[in-house]
């Protein structure tokens, strides 16, 4: 209340300056239809998704947010700069907002991009608190198109959120579909001998995982703006224009690959930033990434947006047409990726010696003996591919093996390579097309936000966890036995992400960006989010230039919710002084 | 295989100086799409400026027969080209941009002109010196004195990665002065 009205006499005193919007927020209880099956769950203003929030680089922004549900809630500005205390995570930024009432936001919008907002409370985002902010910037954007859509991605579930976590505490492969059986067992026997099957299976059980663990959380409906796969979401357009498109993952769980066929995607912007534009013809989406592209669909025909599941395991699927009731074709799911040996590379505690893989593995390991794995590459015949052979055989060289001991291990991996996967990762994507698959080392920032300059210091997160009791931390330690993180106003820190981990982990800083080191230097691109992808070590860096305390988690829903979450607390700086007021109390399941 | 994807990258690009000297072929065009032009037959200037990605202007408009100076300045950070050519020019010669971008001599703001000069064996070069564009880094600026003698759907775009995808080419406009040849695109 003071705050709104403290706003008001600002906006009184620099009319000419202040360019402010007041918007309002409820939190409704709402029926979400998938097509699939019919769920209640959570929105804003009646709906899931919640409404486009359009706002201006430069606006004041006053927000008032009603809880109409009868427990407490937040909203949490997903990617903004913004003072620590508008941040909306319960127990970090602020009290909530309890049944009932109302909470006023207000702060200066700083920037330019797509981004989205959502719940933190407790299970409410997967349940459909969710929605898209379009933020226009005061300048001229580095390239233009004649009309845009927000393509909001998310993986709704026939299960309430608080029942998915239940059940994977009690038995993390509930919703595991995808498990290799004793028949799988005996097909990799005959295909690569007993001994390798065997340890191959035996040091998957070391790692308390399944080989098929890419997503632990299946049975989902992919919907796109709220609409399932056969409610086909549907943008018009008219052949020629230049279209942008601003996807959004605001899955729980799932990762996104996502392509038009028949239409070549340019990537201009990630996390709300822009980037040198990249041709590509097909990306991958972590959970709560952003990735704006323009496409120029130049025919007179319908196109299908699809967007695959990494693991596989559902998609969603939306529409491109010059009339609204076209269809294109619907393409079918590729197989399931595996994981390999390389996608446990960071394992801790792994111990080689005991799988008795010596000389004699390795002497016996010829391209007959390894599981070429891949839906492209099975069955692989040199002879027939002569356009690929260079590519694939590449990956498969020496000295790309000499970083793996356990060479004569089922080797999955199609070929592919993107430095931002273990070298032989199961989990390199390739685009259906055969052509550019969109990797981070692409990405370059169209215009560096920040003066390259060393780190002050750096902070090595181990991300870590135990699938056999659903149990998910940074560094051994679950949130609510952590220390906060703390660091100094003004420093630039250096982030190690170790993944130890067999899962891809989406890791978010709040209130400040994460600048993701590609080797680019001043072009390394900057995002809110960052994906480390299992057996892999990312670095990012962060100019810390935001005092309060912010949340920094891992955003898959529920990893964030059984540990993989972390305060952090920013010392010194203008502010100093503004913590003092805030509630310490944890709120362990907050997302 | 870096070396024979890059043999090819080089006779790609040395095929494409004879497309252009030729002018029947990259566009598909009977008529061509104009040659570079002579000094003294220059009826006027026109003042391109480069952006971050983007011209400014956004459209020329020019007459069939006119020969154009064009004064390029790129006021962006990273390197960008001024190509004048039919669509099907620029979407083919983005192959050679790529393999350039691939092979570090366009790097973001930078052009590696060593690279570019590098002798690649039979004489072939990377060097980006058609006639009919030039490749600036930042702060740099260049001309190009073209003669518009064919009247066909021209633009002038930027072809690093990328670029024109996103937006960075403009419309080469014929004048409504009557002309033999308007109908033929």
């Amino acid at each position: 209340m003071t705050r709104s009205l403290m706003a008001g006499v600002l906006g009184l005193l620099m009319p000419a300056l202040a360019l402010a919007g007041e918007y309002n927020i409820s939190v409704d209880r709402v029926i979400i239809d998938t097509g699939d099956f019919v769920k209640e769950g959570i929105g804003y203003n009646g709906s899931s998704p919640g409404p486009v929030l359009r706002f201006k680089e430069g606006e004041e922004v006053t927000i008032n947010v009603t809880n109409n549900l009868d427990e407490t809630t937040s909203i949490h500005w997903h990617g903004l700069i913004l003072p620590f205390d508008q941040d909306g995570v319960p127990g970090i930024s602020f009290a909530g907002i309890p049944a009932g009432e109302t909470f006023t936001y207000t702060f200066p919008v700083v920037q330019s991009g797509t981004y989205w907002f959502h719940s933190h409370s407790g299970f409410q985002e997967p349940n459909g608190a969710y929605g898209s902010i379009v933020i226009e910037p005061k300048g001229r954007e580095p390239f233009r198109y004649d009309r845009e859509y927000v393509v909001q991605l998310t993986d709704k579930h026939p299960h309430d959120a608080g029942r998915i976590m239940r059940n994977l505490k009690m038995m993390p492969d509930y919703y595991n579909r995808k498990q290799q059986t004793v028949g799988d067992f005996f097909s990799d026997v005959s295909e690569h001998g007993f001994m390798t099957a065997l340890s191959d299976r035996m040091a998957w059980g070391d790692m308390r995982m399944m080989k098929a663990d890419v997503e632990d959380v299946q049975g989902f409906t992919g919907l796109i703006n709220g609409k399932g796969p056969d409610q086909n979401w549907t943008g018009l357009f008219e052949p020629g224009e230049r279209i942008r498109l601003r996807f959004i993952n605001s899955s729980a769980m799932a990762y996104f690959d996502v392509r038009i066929p028949g239409l070549q995607m340019t990537v201009v912007q990630a996390d709300g930033n822009n980037v040198q534009p990249v041709n590509v013809d097909e990306f991958r989406i972590g959970v709560a990434e952003t990735y704006d592209v323009i496409v120029r669909p130049r025919t007179d025909e319908a196109f299908t947006i699809f967007a695959e599941s990494m693991g596989r395991s559902g998609y969603a699927r939306a529409t491109l047409a010059p009339r609204e009731g076209m269809e294109g074709p619907v393409p079918e799911l590729r197989d399931a990726p595996l994981l390999t040996m390389a996608d446990m590379g960071g394992m801790h505690g792994m111990d080689h010696g005991s799988m008795g893989m010596g000389e004699d593995g390795m002497s016996g390991m010829d391209h007959g003996d390894m599981d070429m794995g891949g839906d492209s590459m099975s069955g692989m015949d040199h002879g027939v591919m002569p356009e690929q052979e260079e590519p694939a055989m590449a990956g498969m060289d020496h000295s790309n093996m000499a970083g793996m001991d356990h060479g004569s291990m089922m080797m999955s991996g199609n070929g592919a390579e993107d430095p931002f996967y273990a070298k032989g990762s199961g989990l390199v994507p390739t685009a259906a097309s055969g052509g550019k698959f969109l990797s981070y080392a692409d990405l370059k920032a169209q215009k560096p936000l920040y003066e390259d300059r060393e780190p002050t210091r750096e902070i090595e997160l181990r991300l870590t966890g135990n699938m056999e009791r659903y149990s998910w931390s940074i560094n051994g330690i679950k949130y609510e036995d952590a220390d906060a993180i703390k660091l100094q106003y003004g420093e630039r820190v250096r982030f190690k992400f170790v993944n130890e981990t067999m899962m891809t982990h989406p890791m978010h800083l709040h209130g400040m960006w994460s600048i993701l080191d590609t080797g680019a230097g001043k072009w390394n691109p900057v995002k809110h989010t960052i994906s480390v992808q299992p057996g892999t070590t990312v670095y990012m860096e962060t100019e810390v230039d935001a005092p309060g305390q912010w949340a920094f988690h891992c955003h898959l829903s529920y990893h964030a919710a059984s540990g993989m979450f972390r305060k952090v607390i920013v010392e010194g700086g203008p502010e100093q002084g503004n913590t003092a007021g805030v509630e310490q109390e944890r709120v362990g399941g907050d997302v | 295989m870096k070396l024979s994807k890059f043999g090819v990258a080089v006779a790609a690009m040395s095929l494409s100086a004879a497309v252009f000297a030729g002018g029947t072929h990259g566009g598909g065009h009977d008529g061509g799409f104009g040659e570079a032009g002579k000094a003294e037959d220059v009826s006027r200037t026109i003042q391109v400026e480069m952006f971050d990605n983007y011209f400014e202007p956004e459209e020329i408009e020019v007459s069939q027969g006119e020969t154009v100076r064009f004064v390029i300045q790129n006021n962006g950070s990273l390197v960008h080209e001024f190509n004048i050519g039919t669509p099907k020019m620029h979407e083919a010669h983005q192959k050679e941009m790529m393999m350039m971008v691939e092979h570090g001599v366009i790097q973001g703001g930078k052009l590696n002109e060593e690279m570019m000069n590098m002798d690649m064996g039979n004489g072939h070069t990377m060097k980006h010196d058609d006639p009919n564009s030039v490749l600036l880094e930042p702060g740099q600026k260049k001309e190009i004195v073209w003669t518009f003698s064919a009247r066909t759907s021209m633009e002038f775009a930027c072809n690093v990665p990328g670029h024109y995808q996103s937006g960075m080419y403009g419309d080469v406009n014929f004048d409504a002065g009557a002309d033999a040849h308007a109908s033929a695109h």
